[in-house]
């Protein structure tokens, strides 16, 4: 027979923000939190991501994944939280019904009066890009290959070339380097670099591992095993230049072309999305367009920071808790906010006002030196941040207190944009 | 995880599957392990269990079968007066009768042909008033196909107005002035059937020796005594070749030969199954006139699989080496551009994987099928291409033919199982069938897979079932591990690890697809350790 269980509150998935929005709906006071993770162990990403820059902002230090992993895990252990690992969550419905299972408990329905979506996100994969070419083995995703090098004490290749300049991109070149694999190369199509400009520094530089920006991978070759790659530049619309060919002889290419929120379940249970993220429409207290189900860190969006990630997830589990043991139901004002100048979208995309302070989160559209960015309502400035380089790869947040989000609310309007440095002082002078 | 522990009570079976050793002798050889070859296998063993299945991969529908686009076609698209019209009418009638009892899925989801204006040539449409042209593509067109087909003996076509196709299929371009509904098309999962036919042959008696290549024939007096591999000889009266694109080759190697087969490539995109479910019911194909210019592929359309992912293709470009199973960036853009016509607002993002496969033509561009007239005891079964999966049965039934001349028994074994057990697939299960599994066996509760939530029940069923799996994509094809959104992601580190246990090798072993496909290349500091030891010897 099919179990019911009737919890609380229900967490999908133990990752940084799984982890981090159980305890938070704890500390909030909730008694009967599951939380669910469909791999062995806790921790999500983070248990393979050795390198450190983990935690600066929760922390106020820097900690290696393992570690910014375990200061939850070990609150976790002392909590009351009930962990289901090994567990997959089948189908997750709009009553906030789900089916989960498990080799323990058999498939279990679960009907709890709240619901978190952590489930994080996924690589885009060789044929979402569809290079061309053939399907040998050694063509992995570079979150993969941190994985079977990290966890599995395992080489997935020796000749590597990296497609893509993304983070895990670039630290997955000196990893591979440490291990004694050959990196040739990374290669980005875009004409500026995918990841941190810290990671640029201590992964490619120091290892004189060379960057090919506007370049991509054209053709895999190699039957059985990938034997070489050939790579093109590409002009301003990102199409590769015929001459521009190139063969590189590898027997491995990594890919680092991007994240995609994982919102299968989320589209199951007929949440919005936002087509500019790829995940739900939330409002500040990350609250879902269902009610009752709220969402978190990178199935919100991809963060590049897990510090962020954890400041989502503690919003989502104050306001799970606060749903279910207060009844605090959604507000019916209701606001976009809107992204303007060099932003590429906002998170949370609604203002609702609760009457409580807010963050807001961004990517712009292109690299711009000398800039503020700004949340303002019409001629009121709700937040502004003097940022020296911004760049698509970092995101920028801002913070908001409730008196001036009461009155952005009443104006009707809010935006999010960037503005050049001089053109601020001009309008001041 | 690494290598992990080799379960000793499944360990020796699994040995002996794998590695059988060669008979000395045989009734009859099948060279060739693709749907052809097994499903010939599998009849065979009706009459008489002696039957040896060979081939030179690690697995059966390792070539064409494993990648076409499974549809069973109907036969409206061949030529009129062909064998391959006449059997793929005929194979289409035969499939629910072929498939029972294998435990594969096979359905009836139909073919719409969609009647555009450009359906015909620019300057046929220039040369006609408009009422003449509307007059062409609305009925004469549309009757001209119906008659096409029930003159081959198809049967059920139909003739729909604009705003029936457009209700059959809300995403075909509302360009559409007409279309044909064929209610015969199905569609069957292409490799999960050529495995179900080897593993019904192998409960009947067939052998398979996989990793067997074949390098000669015995020939005396004009006939054939045995079949020379890579693994020593056999002994046998009787060869169907069945050999795909290398048909020819292994018909020269006996002096039967006659025909030369030159590859031509299929490339196929498949589409995320969450996007893509019911995104068109039927295949669909838009129709060009007979004798228009063709763009460079011939066919192809628009079709789910049988678990219901969007299939765009496949193109068809003339390749000099039949291994050639790669996709080129010209292929990916005319299938985006033809595709944009007939389905407007595909969704060009969803694209989760992109196949190639290589057909088999001959330059008469029909089958051939016949007892060998200067080698007896040489059938060839070759030239194979689309409607090959759809003209199995008929052509299994005309090569039966041959084979009962030449010496296989007429009379049925009473001794012949009829039904091949299927694993059951926990993704297709009811929750309460889930439940219950598990309670007998917890791997039932072990997700593998998850985008295709797989269980690591299925994938050991895999592993030890008739015909092993022993590499990824072999688990793969039985079990569909790996082939979601996510590509692998999640779960390829898990399979290797699975496939490391139970066939008792270290997981640096393990391929993707047969020999010199490694996953891995070595543990982690191999690498450092063999430099440092390079160093030292400097």
């Amino acid at each position: 027979m099919v179990r019911v269980r009737r919890p609380d509150l229900v967490v999908i998935g133990a990752g940084p923000a799984g982890l981090g929005a159980a305890l938070a709906a704890c500390d909030a006071g909730l008694k009967d939190v599951m939380l669910i993770e469909r791999d062995v162990e806790l921790g999500g990403i983070l248990p393979q991501c050795i390198h450190d820059g983990f935690g600066s902002i929760v922390f106020g230090e820097t900690l290696t994944g393992p570690q910014y992993a375990q200061r939850y895990i070990d609150r976790l252990e002392k909590s009351d939280v009930e962990v289901k690992l090994n567990t997959m969550v089948l189908d997750l419905r709009p009553d906030r019904s789900l089916t989960a299972v498990n080799s323990r408990d058999g498939v279990m329905e679960i009907r709890p009066k709240a619901v978190i979506l952590a489930m994080g996100c996924r690589e885009r994969t060789r044929h979402q890009i569809l290079i061309p070419g053939y399907r040998p083995a050694g063509v992995v995703c570079a979150g993969a290959a941190q994985r079977d090098i990290n966890i599995e004490g395992l080489m997935p290749g020796r000749r590597v070339v990296i497609l893509g300049s993304g983070d895990i991109g670039l630290i997955m070149a000196r990893r591979f380097t440490l291990e004694g694999a050959e990196v040739e190369g990374v290669y980005e199509i875009m004409d500026h670099p995918g990841g941190l400009t810290r990671n640029l520094v201590q992964c490619l530089h120091d290892y004189d591992i060379p960057l090919h920006l506007s370049h991509t991978v054209t053709f895999i070759h190699g039957r059985k095993r990938v034997e070489a790659v050939t790579v093109s530049r590409v002009d301003e619309n990102l199409k590769p230049v015929p001459g521009t060919e190139r063969l590189v002889p590898c027997d491995t290419l990594v890919l680092s072309v991007g994240l995609i929120p994982e919102n299968e379940l989320s589209k199951r249970a007929g949440i919005s999305l936002d087509p500019a993220t790829g995940g739900p429409v939330v409002d500040e207290r990350m609250e879902t367009s269902v009610e009752g189900i709220f969402a978190c860190g990178n199935v919100m969006n991809v963060f590049d920071l897990v510090d962020y990630v954890t400041h989502t997830a503690e919003t989502a589990g104050r306001s799970a808790a606060e749903y279910v043991l207060q009844g605090i139901r959604k507000r019916g004002e209701c606001l976009r906010v809107r992204p303007g100048r060099n932003v590429k979208f906002v998170v949370p995309q609604l203002l609702r006002g609760y009457g409580e302070e807010a963050h807001f989160y961004f990517r712009v559209s292109r690299p711009e030196r000398a800039v503020r960015a700004r949340l303002s309502s019409g001629d009121l400035l709700l937040a502004e941040r003097k940022i020296r380089m911004v760049r698509p790869p970092e995101m920028v947040r801002l913070k908001a207190d409730p008196e001036r989000l009461k009155e952005a609310l009443a104006r009707g309007e809010l935006d999010v944009q960037v503005v050049p440095e001089e053109e601020t002082k001009g309008r001041q002078g | 995880m690494r290598g992990g522990k080799p379960d000793e009570m499944d360990r020796e079976p699994i040995r002996e599957k794998l590695e059988p050793r060669l008979p000395a002798r045989a009734q009859a050889v099948v060279v060739g392990a693709g749907v052809i070859g097994c499903a010939v296998a599998r009849e065979i063993t009706r009459y008489t269990p002696d039957v040896v299945v060979l081939d030179k991969e690690n697995d059966v529908a390792c070539g064409a079968s494993k990648a076409n686009n499974a549809e069973v076609h109907s036969g409206i698209g061949e030529e009129a007066g062909t064998l391959k019209q006449r059997l793929n009418v005929r194979g289409n009638h035969m499939y629910e009768g072929f498939v029972q009892g294998l435990g594969v899925e096979f359905k009836r989801q139909g073919l719409l042909i969609v009647v555009t204006p450009r359906s015909v040539p620019p300057e046929v449409a220039e040369s006609m008033n408009p009422q003449q042209l509307d007059e062409l593509l609305r009925v004469k067109i549309p009757e001209g196909i119906v008659a096409y087909g029930e003159a081959a003996g198809i049967r059920g076509l139909r003739i729909l107005s604009r705003e029936e196709v457009l209700k059959k299929e809300p995403n075909v371009t509302p360009e559409a002035v007409s279309g044909v509904f064929d209610p015969n098309y199905g569609l069957v999962c292409p490799y999960k059937l050529t495995i179900a036919l080897a593993e019904h042959a192998v409960m009947n008696g067939a052998r398979f020796l996989l990793n067997t290549e074949v390098t000669g024939f015995r020939v005396e007096g004009g006939e054939v005594r045995g079949v020379i591999t890579s693994r020593g000889e056999i002994a046998t009266p009787l060869v169907i070749n069945a050999a795909g694109v290398f048909a020819d080759e292994v018909a020269e190697m006996a002096g039967a030969g006659g025909f030369r087969i030159h590859p031509r490539k299929g490339a196929t995109l498949l589409f995320d199954r969450q996007v893509t479910s019911e995104y068109v019911r039927s295949s669909v194909a838009l129709f060009r006139m007979p004798g228009m210019k063709r763009e460079r592929s011939k066919g192809g359309g628009a079709m789910p699989t049988v678990e219901g992912n969007l299939q765009l293709g496949p193109t068809a470009v003339e390749v000099d080496d039949k291994y050639d199973t790669s996709i080129s960036a010209e292929e990916i853009e005319e299938i985006f551009e033809r595709f944009h016509y007939l389905l407007p607002d595909f969704p060009k993002d969803a694209v989760i994987s992109a196949f190639s496969g290589v057909r088999a033509p001959t330059y008469e561009e029909d089958f051939v099928i016949e007892a060998s007239n200067r080698v007896k005891g040489f059938v060839n079964v070759a030239g194979i291409q689309s409607p090959g999966l759809a003209s199995a049965p008929a052509i299994v039934e005309m090569v039966m033919g041959f084979l009962h001349e030449l010496g296989i028994p007429r009379e049925p074994r009473p001794d012949f199982r009829p039904v091949r057990p299927a694993i059951p697939r926990f993704a297709e299960l009811d929750d309460q069938e889930r439940d219950a599994l598990i309670r007998k066996d917890p791997r039932w509760g072990n997700i593998i897979c998850r985008c295709e939530y797989v269980t690591e029940a299925e994938v050991l069923a895999a592993i030890h079932s008739l015909i092993p799996a022993t590499d990824m994509d072999g688990v793969k094809r039985r079990t569909r591990t790996g082939m979601g959104r996510c590509q692998g992601g999640f779960c390829g580190h898990r399979v290797a690890a699975i496939l490391a246990r139970e066939l008792g090798r270290p997981v640096t072993e393990i391929t993707k697809s047969g020999e010199g496909s490694p996953v891995y290349l070595a543990e982690t500091k191999d690498f450092l350790r063999a430099e440092r030891s390079g160093h030292g010897q400097g």
